[in-house]
């Protein structure tokens, strides 16, 4: 839109207006503008309040140190400078990282799998089904984690038992290496429900046209599918890998209770948040807890907006 | 206004990191990419009585008050938190003989489920109770940060001869009185009579038979072990090491500090233990869990070295060892010797936020020092094993008797050891200690490192955490 004044054109009424200075909006549109303020004037405070004031908050005491002797001194960034080399923090990074680039394609591939059933109709009972397929998300995450401890449980649970009847000995799903597939997989349970039902509705608002376009050329289905279809709900695609990536680097509620199922391996800087709890809680080191924190957001917004521009990119050389 | 000059990709990707920035704040609720609910489990260790204990960290204003309220409102009103089953009845007790003092009971939950707020408030400057339930590992920690009232003005003193040397002297710094003690645990050798006669083993009076014996069961019974080795129960580790006098840290208030894992006791007693962790005579998993508690009442566990409050975790689960269970002194270094340790107990310290320090004492004191608040408290569900020697050495109390002893006497034997615990001091630290050691064992358990490289490791760590917060550490 252009800053300067309309030029009054022959014939043409305008209203008259110094060079230089913008149309002023019609009353209607302040009203409107007016009104629209006031809606979001609550939640800008609240936001303010709960989510941008204790951010800032954090920040600013980042800058800080507290210790039992000596009392707090501001100390600059020698908290982020002690972050960037612990070598546990980043150790719990590359953890999290492997771990959704991990799970995430995995639950993705599944969740469209059945969707793209779903949506094709070829099942039977398929809304019973969907139902079913999205209980686990209903499912608070403790109380998943709790119920695939006792599963997973080293001495006495069942899914042990069943690999020890089939042939290995001391099986340990909760074992250092195998702690990390065990979490994936409880992951994936309780994601893809939830993952598919956004995936179903995105297929569901493929316009038809297209499709039937495709079936009148004599299109195999499969080139439907991965062709023409997925390309199309592609946005919904990068906001599930957006979404599910911040998540899954804050990995932190699974193996906090796992751990109580297997003493020994989870540590207590086993993922980034559950370092900054424990050094936060259990150290009371909570300056230097919010510099992880600090550091840890950084992390994530790198991660999520290269995934997105990624994305972005491919689209526009189409 | 957008310039025109920038291209429309850059436009897209700053719009990009605005909106990905302004998400994260919401979707910092997120976890695994899900709902927010954050559970406050803390620390691997699970024994009952670590400070980092897993326990809900419901805020006390939110749980249900459960004594007192009924008050006149001339009364001083005190503020009082504890997480012992069965306390309200002792101030309910107290309410009512006091009328001038009105205490309100609200249980925070246990360990952590306490501490957390109670941390929190003191922090705050406001919202601290005026009593709570600490446990005397923690004491110094608040101690530094003069968050306790000396209750030497309140006329602490005159109750010294009243209780336990060793409880005593938990509960003071240089001449201050810094709390009122209440229970502890003498710890002993508590054994499944039925198991170890079975495999014909008698209660170890010395270390060396104790790890015959160990050795001897297990290659018995390849299934079945003498004890559990909980290795990452940090507590529980530095209460044998006290009665191998290989206690490794000494403060007593200030900013010196003594740290030693590696001196040669404990490298003794780090080696005792591996080479019955490497035989696996022992067995390592966690303290005081459903599993330890199945495992011994089924035989697999024949022993544990138990403190006298513990046998109340392990009692809910007694089916088939019921009327088995017996009480011995703790295996001894010499031949002869009679040395006990302790394993945990709670006091009573009034904070200095408190607006009735005078009532909130009276209050501690009467809960802690009176034979009409110990007839209570000794009693389920509180069952509390008392400091205070009238009780401790009464006949009654010694003769006890409970369901899962059969017609033994256990509490002759953890009175005895009650006695000889030798004294320690704690760090000012003990949350972190706690936490850390929890992890750094953790490798123990899975048998990643030995006892003694983990023992090299904590000392490392330790050292350097104490130096941070400004400590002068000496390492012997």
């Amino acid at each position: 839109m252009s800053e300067t004044a309309l030029r009054p054109s022959a014939g043409v009424a305008t209203r008259p207006s110094t060079p230089g200075r913008r149309h002023r909006r019609s009353a209607y549109a302040r009203r409107r503008g007016r009104s629209g303020l006031a809606f979001v004037t609550p939640f800008m405070i609240i936001f303010t309040l709960f989510m941008v004031a204790p951010l800032g908050y954090a920040i600013y005491q980042s800058l800080y140190t507290t210790k039992l002797i000596g009392g707090t001194r501001y100390s600059g960034f020698a908290n982020y400078s002690t972050v960037l080399h612990s070598g546990e923090f980043w150790s719990g990074v590359i953890r999290v990282i492997i771990f959704g680039g991990i799970q995430i394609p995995i639950m993705l591939a599944i969740a469209i799998f059945f969707a793209t059933i779903f949506d094709l109709g070829v099942a039977k009972w398929g809304p019973v089904f969907r139902a079913v397929y999205f209980i686990p998300f209903a499912v608070p995450i403790v109380v998943s984690s709790l119920m695939w401890g006792f599963l997973l449980d080293p001495a006495y649970g069942p899914f042990n038992r069943l690999m020890n009847a089939v042939g290995f000995n001391n099986f340990n799903w909760l074992s250092p290496n195998l702690m990390l597939p065990s979490i994936i997989i409880i992951a994936i349970w309780e994601w893809t429900g939830y993952t598919c039902i956004i995936m179903y509705t995105a297929l569901k608002s493929v316009p038809r046209d297209v499709v039937e376009a495709a079936i009148l050329d004599d299109t195999p289905l499969w080139k439907i599918i991965l062709r023409i279809k997925l390309p199309m709900v592609r946005p919904a695609i990068i906001m599930l890998v957006f979404i599910n990536s911040i998540g899954a680097m804050q990995l932190f509620i699974e193996p906090t209770i796992l751990n109580n199922y297997q003493a020994g391996v989870v540590t207590d800087t086993w993922t980034p948040v559950i370092n900054i709890y424990t050094t936060s809680i259990s150290n009371g080191e909570y300056q230097l807890g919010a510099a992880m924190a600090v550091v840890l957001a950084v992390v994530i917004i790198a991660i999520s907006v290269a995934s997105l521009a990624f994305r972005n990119r491919r689209r526009e050389f189409r | 206004m957008l310039s025109k000059r920038r291209s429309p990709g850059k436009n897209r990707l700053t719009i990009t990191a605005l909106v990905a920035t302004a998400a994260l704040i919401p979707l910092a609720a997120c976890s695994s990419g899900g709902s927010s609910s954050s559970s406050s489990v803390a620390a691997p260790s699970t024994s009952a009585s670590s400070s980092s204990s897993s326990s809900a960290s419901a805020s006390p204003s939110t749980t249900p008050v459960l004594a007192g309220g009924n008050c006149s409102s001339s009364a001083a009103h005190i503020t009082f938190w504890a997480w012992v089953p069965g306390m309200s009845r002792a101030v309910t007790e107290f309410n009512s003989t006091h009328p001038d003092v009105c205490v309100t009971l609200q249980d925070p939950g246990a360990g952590s489920g306490e501490y957390v707020p109670l941390d929190n408030a003191l922090k705050a400057g406001t919202g601290a109770p005026d009593v709570a339930e600490v446990e005397f590992d923690l004491l110094p920690s608040y101690e530094i940060q003069h968050y306790l009232v000396n209750l030497v003005p309140y006329g602490a003193n005159k109750y010294k001869s009243l209780f336990a040397s060793w409880a005593w002297n938990q509960v003071t710094q240089g001449s201050g009185v810094y709390a009122m003690p209440s229970d502890f645990g003498p710890m002993g050798f508590y054994y499944d009579q039925a198991t170890l006669s079975k495999y014909h083993i008698t209660p170890p009076t010395t270390w060396a038979d104790f790890a015959t014996a160990a050795e001897k069961l297990h290659s018995a019974n390849p299934k079945a072990y003498l004890i559990n080795f909980p290795a990452n129960d940090p507590q529980w580790l530095m209460d044998l090491m006290a009665q191998a006098g290989a206690w490794p840290f000494k403060y007593t208030g200030g900013a010196n500090l003594t740290i030693n894992w590696t001196g040669p006791a404990q490298q003794k007693f780090a080696s005792f233990w591996q080479k019955l962790l490497d035989d696996h005579a022992v067995a390592a998993i966690t303290d005081l869990s459903t599993e330890m508690n199945t495992d011994m009442d089924n035989g697999t566990f024949g022993a544990a070295l138990y403190s006298a409050w513990a046998p109340s975790y392990f009692a809910p689960n007694v089916k088939k060892s019921m009327g088995q269970w017996r009480a011995a002194p703790l295996p001894q270094w010499s031949a002869g010797a009679a040395v006990g340790t302790d394993w945990g107990g709670s006091t009573y310290p009034v904070f200095s936020q408190s607006k009735h320090p005078a009532q909130a004492a009276e209050f501690s004191e009467w809960l802690t020092a009176t034979d009409q608040s110990w007839n209570i408290v000794k009693t389920p569900p509180s069952s509390l094993f008392p400091t205070y020697l009238p009780t401790l050495q009464s006949p009654s109390f010694k003769a006890l008797a409970y369901p899962i002893s059969g017609s033994s006497q256990p509490n002759q034997v953890f009175s005895a050891g009650a006695l000889s615990i030798p004294l320690t001091t704690w760090p000012p630290f003990m949350t972190q200690v706690l936490t850390q050691g929890g992890t750094t064992f953790g490798g123990v358990v899975t048998g990643k490192e030995t006892l003694a490289q983990a023992f090299a490791a904590f000392q490392q760590q330790e050292v350097s955490y104490a130096k941070a917060q400004g400590f002068n550490v000496s390492t012997s």
